[in-house]
Parts: C-alpha cells; structure tokens; sequence
C-alpha cells in the first residue's frame, strides 16, 4: 500500500499582487519501508515539496493537490490541527546543516528528552524523569553513539557535525515515525562522515522498515543508497523510477544531462576532456518559462514543449517529456 | 622543462598560548616539495584540518611560512611582496556570493585588481574587463550589474574573471567547484579546462569530490594531519591507493555502475 501518494501537488507563492507558481503539479508515491530519493538543483522546490507534506508552510504559500493522502486519509480536507496531529506522529524530518537546528544554548541530553513522546512513558509521574533519561540514552544507542554519557552533557558547539546530524536522526526517531524526510542530511559535510549518515540512514531504513526520503542535489551520491529516484526541475516534475532505469535509460533530456555530467558515471571518459553541460542556467522564480521549464536549455526543444506535457507511464518509469529518449534506447 | 611552480621543505608552524617555558607550536603543516608544470592540475585531498587551506594560504602569500620557500619560474616568492605574488598567483574561493563585495558593480570589482597591479589608464582597463567577461562567458553589459543580480553560476564566473584578469600563472581553486549544481558544475569545468588550454595555467585543486579530481587533475596529493600521505599520478593513485585514509576516501564516494 502507498504510505504517502500525492498527485499534481501545486504551491503557489502570493507576493503582493503576484502569484508564482513555485511548484508545478508534482507527483509523488511512497510504499511502505521504501528508499525514494528526490533530486533536484536549487530552486527545484525540492524542499518546498518536503515541507509541504510536513505541513509546516506559512500562510504565504498556498498548497493545492487533487490527491494528497496519508496512509488512507485525505490530509487536504482536515483542518490544520487535525493534520498536524496525524503528520506529527508518523513523519519526521532532518534537515540540513545540523549544528545551526539544534539549540545553542541547551544541552544535546535536555533537547533529546524534549523530544520524547509522555505517551511512551509508563509509571507514575516521580518515575518519568528517570524514564525519560534512559529513552534519550537508547535513542542515541539507535543511532550508533556509544559515548551516551558525554554527548548527552555536551552543547551543540562541542560535537562535531556528523554526531550533530546523528544527534538529530534520534530526536526524530523518538516518535517512531513511519517515513522520514532528510532534507540534504549530509550538504557541507566531509565525504567520509556523509557515507557515514547514509549508512546509518539505510540501515534504519532495513531494520525498522522506515520509510525514508532522502532529498539531495545531487543525483551521484544518491545511486548507491536508493531503489527508486524522483527528479525534479524548476518546481516541475520530470523523472521517476528504479534508480537503475534512471541511471541506465534516463528518458527525460535533462536527467541525461545530469547523468552525463557527472564524472563519475562516465568511467571511460578521457581525463581533462569537455563533459557534456547543458547551456544557461537555472531560471529564477520571478522569470520562469512557460511550458516545460527546461525548454530554453533544452537540446531536444521544439514548438510544442510551450505546453507543459503530461507525466506518461512507462511499466513504472514515469516521464515527463514531449521528445522523450525512450526511442533512442 | 622547468616546472612553473617549485615548492620545497614548505612547512607552518602555529604558536599556541602559553608562557615563557611552557611554550607549544601547532605544526599545521609538515615540510613538504612538490612542483607543478604549466597546462597541468594538481589536486589537494584530505580531510578538514588536514592542511589543504593552509597550504593554499601559503602559496597564495596570506601567511609566511615557517621553513621552505616557493620558486615561481625559478624566481624565489618573498613573503610579504604582494605586488609580484598578486599578478602571478591567484585564488578563487568556495563560496562566491560571500566573496564578492555586495556594494560594488561588477565593473568596479574588477577594476580593483587592476588599479592595484597595473599601470593602465581607464580606457584599457575598461576593454580588458569586458574581454575578460566575454572570455568566461559573459557579456560586456555584465559590467553594470551588481553581484546580487546574477545567479550561483555567474557569480563563479564573475571569481574567476578576478582571478584571470592579471594574466596569472597559477589559479588556486579552494573548493570552487563543491557549492555549484550539478549542472553548472560541469560548465565551470569545461571553462576551466578551456582557460587553462588557453592560457598556459596550472591550478591547484583542492575538491572532496573523488570524480572531479579524477577527472580534472593530473597529480594528485593526498594530506593527513599536515602530511603528505600518498601522491603521485592521479590515475596511478585513484587506482591503487596504498594508504588506509586513501582507501576510505575512494570507498566513501563509491559509485553505483550499470551496465549500460
């Protein structure tokens, strides 16, 4: 059964008079205990889509879908409270750069036991302290830190940033979520200490069939830890399916690009020769195209792509293209 | 062929708080002799506090070093002589929406450079600028816009126009390339390589990105707690690597392949 299933999830931005169409009808599914990664640049509204589902945007922002449903309910006709309610106890999320979420000025132990739900607590009200205490310590056991003693004394400043971003996945494991959302977890950070979180993020992943959705900017780090992707550019939907189908056989122009311009897919490249780029650059919000957003960058663009296209369905490799690769293959 | 840049015995030392006889130094880095050829690459990897921007602080002159010197065309660099390091050896730094002066217009950022190191008048200023922004990729109307107006991209363009306007010879990219998109990222390289075919450049690439140094470079060096670990042919190093933190490095970045 799909957990999470949105479909042609629209935010638009009000500024004064204006309305930016910030996300464009964006598709969405997420089964039970699966892997998806989201990739997208900057401004892909990757992020926007993570805190939308968290329902956490202000009322600048305006959330519309014909579907958006957890697990069987329809989040959009429930009230905010109710929403929050239901999101708060099945979903959580880590964002990036940790060490600026956590609060400076409290302890990691104090932030940690804040965190822990009263319901998981039994016993009378002089045991729950004590209680507490020992749930923080297994949370950080859950997470892969033995030092429980010293971390749950030290202040934000004092760990470094990979305990700091572990330190946040055990505030968000505390209410047994069912999906997690990590935004970046892993921007800004050494690439031993990133192989790190994701381990211990698909392990979580295995052990207590979680779902996770692990958005990133970056399609090269995301291959060896997802089963499926979904691409995004400039707020619009553009790829999804198996990593291996994405990788392989990208029917999209632009996941093409993105896949070809990284070093590392193409092991038989020469060194210092010219790697495939697409021209331009992202368009910025108040200044977005009309159709496709990628037409004016597009090396397949014709008349048509002024209309933005459909998502099409291929044995569940969905793309959104009017000149898709797939004849090329 | 004598190499462009000559380093030998380089090495930083850091003087830590303390009195007369309880006096301790922090050596951030060990000494250390490496050269590089023009038209070639040498890549930095390491982790942080490894001692990657302290080297790339020595070369470019902001700190003196404690022991060694640096020869440039077998001309020794002395500490403290900006005008003759400026011209010759220059910098782009990671971030580069932090490093561009907010206040000034694109023109005025890059007239700096040249007020300070050469002696030509307003006109000929005004033409090498606007060559230069047409040789990254820019257009001569750019000079009237203010660092805000451009995007991520541009704004790297913008770093490496300062860097290439006083017809350098070596161009030290401290992680230039690590807050770019993927898409932009493969433009930035293409022009760096384009650039250093022209001009004859070498660049010292300090990156975390196994796959770009793989692809960019052509030496590699690989510092630990202020030594040199492993260094060598990148091809030969990226192949075989021969020391544990290399390793972990290489196996950290490991990348899905499919057969395609």
């Amino acid at each position: 059964m799909n957990i999470l299933d949105i479909r042609n999830l629209s935010i638009v931005l009000v500024s004064g008079n204006k309305r930016i169409l910030a996300v464009d009808r964006v598709s969405l599914s997420m089964k039970e205990g699966e892997l998806r990664g989201l990739v997208g640049e900057s401004g892909s509204g990757k992020s926007l889509l993570a805190q939308a589902i968290m329902g956490v945007l202000d009322e600048k922002w305006i959330v519309d879908a014909d579907r958006f449903h957890w697990r069987g309910t329809d989040l959009m006709r429930l009230s905010v409270a109710e929403r929050k309610k239901v999101i708060s106890k099945d979903v959580a999320i880590i964002f990036q750069e940790p060490m600026s979420c956590l609060d400076p000025t409290t302890t990691i132990g104090a932030q940690l036991e804040e965190a822990v739900d009263d319901e998981q607590l039994t016993g009378y009200f002089w045991q729950k302290k004590k209680q507490r205490k020992e749930a923080a310590i297994k949370l950080l056991h859950k997470v892969g830190i033995q030092k429980h003693t010293f971390c749950l004394k030290s202040y934000p400043h004092q760990l470094t940033e990979a305990l700091c971003q572990r330190v946040m996945i055990a505030m968000a494991l505390a209410r047994r979520p069912m999906l997690l959302i990590a935004d970046e977890p892993t921007a800004s950070m050494e690439s031993t200490n990133q192989s790190q979180i994701f381990r211990l993020l698909a392990s979580l992943n295995q052990l207590k069939n979680m779902s996770l959705l692990l958005i990133s900017h970056d399609l090269e780090n995301m291959t060896h830890w997802t089963n499926r992707i979904t691409v995004m550019y400039s707020g619009q939907f553009v790829e999804a399916g198996t990593t291996k189908q994405i990788f392989s056989t990208p029917f999209h122009p632009y996941t093409r690009a993105l896949v070809d311009s990284s070093p590392y897919a193409n092991s038989k490249l020469e060194p210092k020769s010219y790697l495939s780029a697409l021209p331009g650059s992202i368009p910025i919000l108040q200044h977005l195209p009309i159709g496709c957003r990628l037409g004016p960058r597009c090396p397949r663009a014709q008349q048509a792509c002024v209309d933005a296209p459909k998502a099409k369905n291929h044995h569940g490799h969905l793309v959104s293209c009017h000149f898709s690769l797939k004849e090329t293959y | 062929m004598m190499p462009l840049i000559q380093v030998n015995n380089l090495s930083k030392e850091y003087k830590l708080p303390g009195y007369l006889f309880n006096r301790k130094t922090f050596s951030a880095l060990f000494p250390l002799s490496f050269e590089i050829q023009a038209y070639k690459t040498l890549a930095i990897v390491g982790e942080s506090g490894s001692g990657k921007t302290t080297l790339a602080k020595l070369l470019v002159g902001a700190e003196s070093p404690t022991t060694g010197n640096i020869k440039l065309n077998g001309e020794e660099l002395q500490t403290g002589n900006f005008k003759q390091r400026c011209q010759y050896i220059r910098m782009i730094y990671q971030d580069s929406s932090t490093t561009l002066n907010p206040s000034l217009t694109i023109q005025q950022l890059l007239d700096e450079p040249l007020k300070l190191n050469t002696a030509l008048d307003e006109n000929e200023r005004s033409t090498l600028i606007s060559e230069t922004l047409r040789q990254v990729g820019l257009l001569t109307d750019h000079m009237n816009f203010y660092p805000h107006m451009l995007s991520g991209g541009q704004k790297q363009r913008i770093s490496l126009a300062r860097a290439i306007i006083l017809k350098p010879q070596v161009i030290i990219l401290d992680e230039a390339l690590a807050s770019l998109d993927p898409s932009l990222r493969s433009q930035m390289i293409n022009l760096l390589l384009d650039i250093q075919h022209q001009m004859g450049l070498a660049f010292v690439l300090i990156s975390h990105n196994i796959g770009i140094v793989k692809h960019f470079s052509d030496d590699i060096m690989v510092l630990d707690k202020g030594k040199v670990i492993e260094a060598g042919k990148t091809s030969d190093v990226l192949a075989k690597p021969t020391q544990r933190y290399t390793k972990k490095l290489i196996m950290s970045q490991q990348f899905q392949q499919f057969s395609k």
